[in-house]
């Protein structure tokens, strides 16, 4: 991993401590533990996909999981990373409410973290809070700026929402889809990006929020 | 337990083994053309688009993951600019292995002795080079290319040639 994704990485990890402070209630014990082996998983199973996808084999070629600049596919990392969390909960869902909020604000941190990257910048604009990359003249939107505020009034809005069984999780994964998704047009690729997935996490994360309720009326009718 | 591991294993296996095996076979590849920094100089003062110049290696890890991109950025813009491969410190057979399991369509050259990265100041490998038209060198990127820094240069590339 090269040194300034190793900084959006600590950023995100301090902004995901940071949401812990902010939104202690009903956390499970060692919360940033929890948070950091879940983003660990998905970027190991996101990798791997990737990889995959490419056409290189893992196991001829195992080292190459480490270049995570190579590509990480974002709906294998992302369902990676939720299995990971439920796993080491020991598929508890309320837990996945409690972090909800800090693992958002850890999103957003990984996003600011483009400052460290010098990857901040997508499509061309003249708006006045627009800059270049250095050495070029065209101004560009800072769209993983766009991204990382987002995220902090997504993670600020869940936060605020009542205990319900999987309501703040469900809700959450919908913001972080549809901030992607409204930023994705900003950003610059070669493929159009993962829209699909985005896309897919808005109507899971609403989906989520809907079944929520009616799975812990179910869960409370089994357990009596 | 072992069972799962096993289908996994095999799964892993047949998905990495796919593209390797592709009609483009080594031994059907002409040898790459070999280049000095000097003649290399000259090819892109003739080239009246910008220019993209990718240095890499067969045994080059960060190689093999930005191939793709590199595939999918000639394949969507190879019209209006001009994708050049430079294979450093390697043989040819092995490179030509690897432009054939990657299935690397634009031209690539032979340059043993890195003369071409060293006389443009290029350092490590992969490096990538972007060049304005005529051969005005405009960026290095020293290091593994991602997708948004392909995307993002690219996009320099084409606004300077507009």
């Amino acid at each position: 991993m090269e040194f300034t994704l190793l900084w959006a990485a600590f950023t995100a990890v301090g902004f995901s401590w940071l949401g812990i402070r902010l939104w202690s209630d009903r956390l499970p014990d060692h919360p940033l533990d929890r948070i950091i082996g879940a983003a660990v998983g998905g970027l190991f199973v996101g990798r791997l996909v990737a990889m995959m996808l490419q056409g290189i084999n893992p196991l001829t070629n195992p080292l190459d999981i480490l270049i995570v600049r190579g590509g990480v596919h974002t709906g294998a990392a992302a369902i990676g990373a939720i299995v990971a969390y439920l796993w080491a909960a020991k598929w508890n869902l309320a837990h996945l409410d409690a972090t909800a909020p800090a693992v958002v604000l850890g999103l957003a941190g990984w996003h600011g973290g483009c400052l460290w990257r010098g990857a901040c910048l997508g499509t061309a604009s003249n708006l006045p809070w627009t800059w270049a990359e250095p050495g070029s003249a065209v101004t560009r939107h800072p769209v993983e700026l766009y991204a990382a505020l987002g995220l902090m009034a997504a993670a600020w809005l869940v936060s605020r929402l009542p205990w319900r069984l999987l309501t703040r999780a469900g809700t959450a994964l919908a913001l972080v889809g549809l901030v992607r998704l409204l930023t994705e047009p900003m950003r610059p690729s070669l493929t159009g990006g993962p829209v699909g997935w985005y896309l897919a996490a808005v109507v899971v994360g609403g989906l989520v929020v809907w079944l929520g309720p009616k799975l812990d009326k179910r869960l409370a009718t089994q357990s009596t | 337990m072992l069972k799962r591991s096993v289908v996994l294993v095999l799964i892993l296996a047949a998905c990495g083994g796919a593209a390797a095996s592709g009609p483009d076979a080594p031994g059907d590849r002409p040898d790459l053309p070999v280049t000095t920094a000097a003649e290399f100089e000259a090819l892109l003062a003739d080239i009246d688009t910008p220019a993209v110049v990718n240095v890499w290696a067969s045994w080059c890890l960060p190689c093999r993951s930005e191939a793709p991109l590199l595939n999918a950025a000639f394949e969507q813009y190879g019209d209006q600019i001009e994708f050049i491969g430079v294979n450093v410190t390697d043989n040819q057979t092995d490179a030509k292995a690897f432009l054939a399991e990657f299935g690397l369509e634009f031209d690539h050259y032979f340059d043993q002795n890195r003369q071409v990265p060293n006389f443009y100041g290029g350092i490590g490998i992969p490096i990538t080079f972007f060049f304005a038209p005529n051969g005005e060198l405009i960026k290095t990127h020293n290091g593994i290319l991602d997708e948004r820094t392909l995307a993002l240069n690219v996009d320099e590339l084409l606004k300077l040639g507009s």
